[in-house]
């Protein structure tokens, strides 16, 4: 991935101490500290993923698109502690930002796909509390539609089809990429500044929180306290159930803990229970509440969290301990972590405006036109 | 339509033609009289028992058992309805409209096989079909299985009648089937009179079940004691007139073409349902569909597997014209001949298939129980 990191506003803004801490900042990805980079699209593409993003037709009761819980004007996320999830069900974890998702290594807080947009883009799609739909059928529907029927031809995938939705909604997600934050700008405040200093030094925050999007991309885990609300609803509890039972978690039936990432290693000793993905620290102001299960709901909550030296849990990352941050430290950090969101990404760069239909539309001529 | 297939389905409509022809009269001597219904069979892996009958009407009846928990088997099977539902295409999971007409759940337990091409093999099979199917109930195993936990009466039950330590989809199924199996219409007035009760059909039944078995030959296929040989015929029923007017069954019609496993040739120009070459994919069988029960049928309008005749007189017209043209005539059956009836003569007939339904079955709707946490497995 290539840098756009550009040194010279970063000196200007008076942080040239980070400089130094570039090679550690640097992600197992190769990823620099800097904007986030921006990534080629092909516009026609872009505009038929965003109408399907926006689309519920494309939910097995067409009751609900992938902007229910993706909501722009809330970073791309819903702003609950769980998510809403498909109707009949509720969910059990937080609904993540997908802004600056196309950079990701994996995805889902278990990352348990770690391939590409398209497979996660056919994961939200298909699976059963969030979306529903029998992609068989989605793409009917979508034949049904003359404006889609336009468009996919328009975007170079021919006839509106499964494969072409999964390439289309990817493409739209790549526009999703952080812009303008005061950290970016080169312009933080003395507060960030400072706030920054303390992130990569004694906080030690930089550590995983590292690269443009403030991710590792790696998991870990931190002792995030149990959300009780997932147990003590039934219908959060149930879809936790059905995930659980779907991903081979053991005991699925006594366990009153999210396996997070075991799920994608399965470690026999159980180590791996109860790491999630670090998240990346982008949009943040947009985007809570926080953590896999949006345990905390304010910025301050997190910061005293890790000042605390995380949770209480066995496989806790030992690199966790007390901080012992002053209050105008963790004052200070929470100014740096406001201002590394940017713009919002709204309006019709990035929200397809236009109604979109509910019914479909005739083909008159049916018995003479070729299905 | 289908040019490049006609002639292979000449060749075979050559011989139908001319073999039935000279075994019809010996067939129709040969066809197993109408008779009293009696029990139904009852699988030996399933035995029925109170308690699981009395789940399965709950669980018949529990909208959890579909995608979003607001399809229910009832909501297509409703007892209001004949335990059918009053359109020609059923309604389907929110969203769609499903593209087959619904077919009633009573005496559903005599059948060999389900669906109206026969797919499945059993009820207990029938059941997940319909729950799962994208147009019907569209639920995933897991998520369905998930909630029939968090519903303290259900585990209860399923562990008195199943012995699961946690209800099992599985066995969701099977407690629905046996319920159906309650399902049961064994005293019409065809079932009294043919077992000696004289008066239990009218005069006008009575001159009815004469053509029934005579001139108009129904019982060549509607015989025995369900009124059927669960054998697929092509009537010549014509094509849903909802694929012409209703975009959501337009596009439910093409789906289903890819969900049958057709192949791309096919998909482009197919405009009506294949029926029973879905399941064999041999050309000879398309449009072919199982000969329906006659039973219940005085409450389970529309008719035929599109739902295209909305009254038993439009049926029997139907027939009296010897049959219809759909997109699969060259698999027309033989057996199918205008008939001559008189308007008074078709009534008759009509009354006598009324003669196989009996009161409408009405049951009391469950209360279902609602969900509760799961209680913490340490206390």
């Amino acid at each position: 991935m290539m840098s756009v990191f550009r040194s010279s506003r970063l000196l200007r803004a008076g942080v040239a101490a980070a400089i130094g801490m570039l090679a550690a900042l640097t992600t197992a990805q190769g990823e620099e500290l800097g904007p986030v980079p921006q990534i080629e699209t092909e516009a026609a593409r872009v505009e038929l993923g965003k109408r399907l993003f926006f689309d519920r037709r494309l939910s097995g009761d067409a009751a609900i698109s992938c902007a229910s819980c993706h909501i722009p004007e809330r970073g791309f996320s819903d702003g609950l502690p769980l998510s809403a999830a498909y109707p009949g069900s509720l969910g059990f974890r937080n609904t993540p930002t997908l802004i600056n998702s196309a950079h990701r290594a994996a995805w889902f807080h278990d990352g348990r796909l770690g391939t590409n947009l398209n497979d996660v883009t056919r994961e939200m799609i298909t699976e059963d509390y969030l979306m529903n739909m029998d992609m068989r059928l989605m793409q009917e529907r979508l034949k049904q539609d003359p404006v889609y029927v336009e468009m996919f031809a328009a975007a170079g995938y021919g006839e509106p089809s499964n494969g072409g939705v999964r390439k289309a909604i990817p493409e739209y997600l790549k526009t999703l990429i952080s812009r303008n934050s005061l950290f970016d700008q080169g312009a933080m405040s003395d507060a960030a500044q400072s706030g920054f200093a303390i992130f990569t030094g004694v906080a030690g925050c930089s550590n995983c929180h590292s690269g443009a999007r403030f991710t590792d991309d790696e998991i870990h885990n931190t002792g995030v306290p149990d959300n009780p609300e997932i147990w003590r609803d039934p219908m959060r509890h149930a879809t936790f159930v059905a995930y659980a039972m779907f991903m081979g978690v053991e005991n699925y039936m006594n366990i009153r803990r999210d396996p997070g990432a075991h799920v994608r290693g399965h470690a026999a000793d159980g180590s791996d229970i109860g790491t999630f993905l670090t998240p990346t620290l982008r949009e943040l102001t947009q985007t809570g509440p926080y953590m896999h299960n949006g345990v905390f709901a304010t910025l301050e909550e997190v910061v005293d969290f890790y000042n605390a030296g995380g949770g209480d849990d066995p496989n806790k990352d030992p690199r966790l301990v007390p901080l012992e941050l002053s209050k105008q430290q963790r004052t200070d950090l929470i100014a740096f972590l406001q201002e590394l969101s940017g713009d919002p990404l709204v309006g019709p760069e990035f929200v397809w405006e236009e109604p979109i239909p509910t019914e479909y539309e005739i083909i008159d001529d049916w018995r003479d036109t070729p299905n | 339509m289908l040019k490049g297939k006609r002639k292979i389905v000449i060749s075979a409509i050559g011989l139908a033609i001319a073999v039935p022809l000279l075994a019809l009269q010996a067939a129709s001597d040969e066809n197993p009289p109408l008779a009293p219904l009696g029990d139904p069979p009852i699988p030996l892996d399933n035995p029925q028992t109170d308690e699981k009958i009395e789940l399965g009407r709950m669980l018949f009846f529990d909208t959890r058992l579909g995608g979003d928990a607001s399809t229910a088997c009832s909501t297509c099977h409703n007892q209001e309805q004949g335990w059918a539902f009053s359109d020609d295409l059923s309604r389907g999971y929110p969203g769609t409209v499903h593209w087959r007409n619904s077919q009633t759940i009573i005496n559903s337990a005599y059948y060999g096989k389900l669906f109206w091409a026969g797919s499945a093999g059993s009820l207990e099979s029938q059941a997940p079909s319909a729950a799962k199917g994208a147009v019907a109930g569209n639920g995933e195993n897991d998520v369905m299985e998930a909630r029939l936990a968090f519903i303290p009466e259900y585990r209860e039950l399923f562990d008195t009648v199943f012995g699961d330590v946690w209800p099992r989809i599985d066995n969701a199924w099977r407690a629905i089937a046996a319920f159906e199996r309650t399902l049961v219409q064994t005293d019409t007035p065809l079932d009294l009179f043919l077992r000696g009760d004289e008066n239990a059909l009218t005069e006008q039944q009575l001159r009815g079940r004469e053509l029934f078995e005579g001139r108009a030959n129904c019982i060549q296929c509607h015989n025995g004691a369900m009124a059927t040989d669960e054998r697929y015929y092509n009537l010549g029923v014509p094509p849903a007139l909802r694929w012409e007017e209703d975009a959501a069954a337009q596009i439910t019609f093409r789906f289903e073409q890819i969900a049958k496993g057709v192949t791309e040739e096919l998909y482009r120009e197919i405009k009506d349902d294949a029926g029973l070459y879905y399941r064999t994919k041999e050309v000879s069988d398309m449009g072919k569909f199982r000969t329906p029960s006659l039973r219940y049928t005085l409450y389970t309008a529309p008719y035929m597997h599109n739902g295209a005749f909305w009254d038993l007189t439009e049926v029997v017209e139907f027939y009296n014209e010897g049959g219809g043209e759909n997109e699969f005539s060259e698999n027309r059956t033989d057996l199918i001949q205008p008939l001559g009836l008189s308007d008074d003569e078709i009534e008759d007939l009509v009354a006598f298939i009324e003669a196989f339904s009996g009161p409408e079955i009405r049951i009391e709707v469950p209360t279902l129980p609602p969900y509760q946490p799961l209680p913490n497995p340490a206390d």
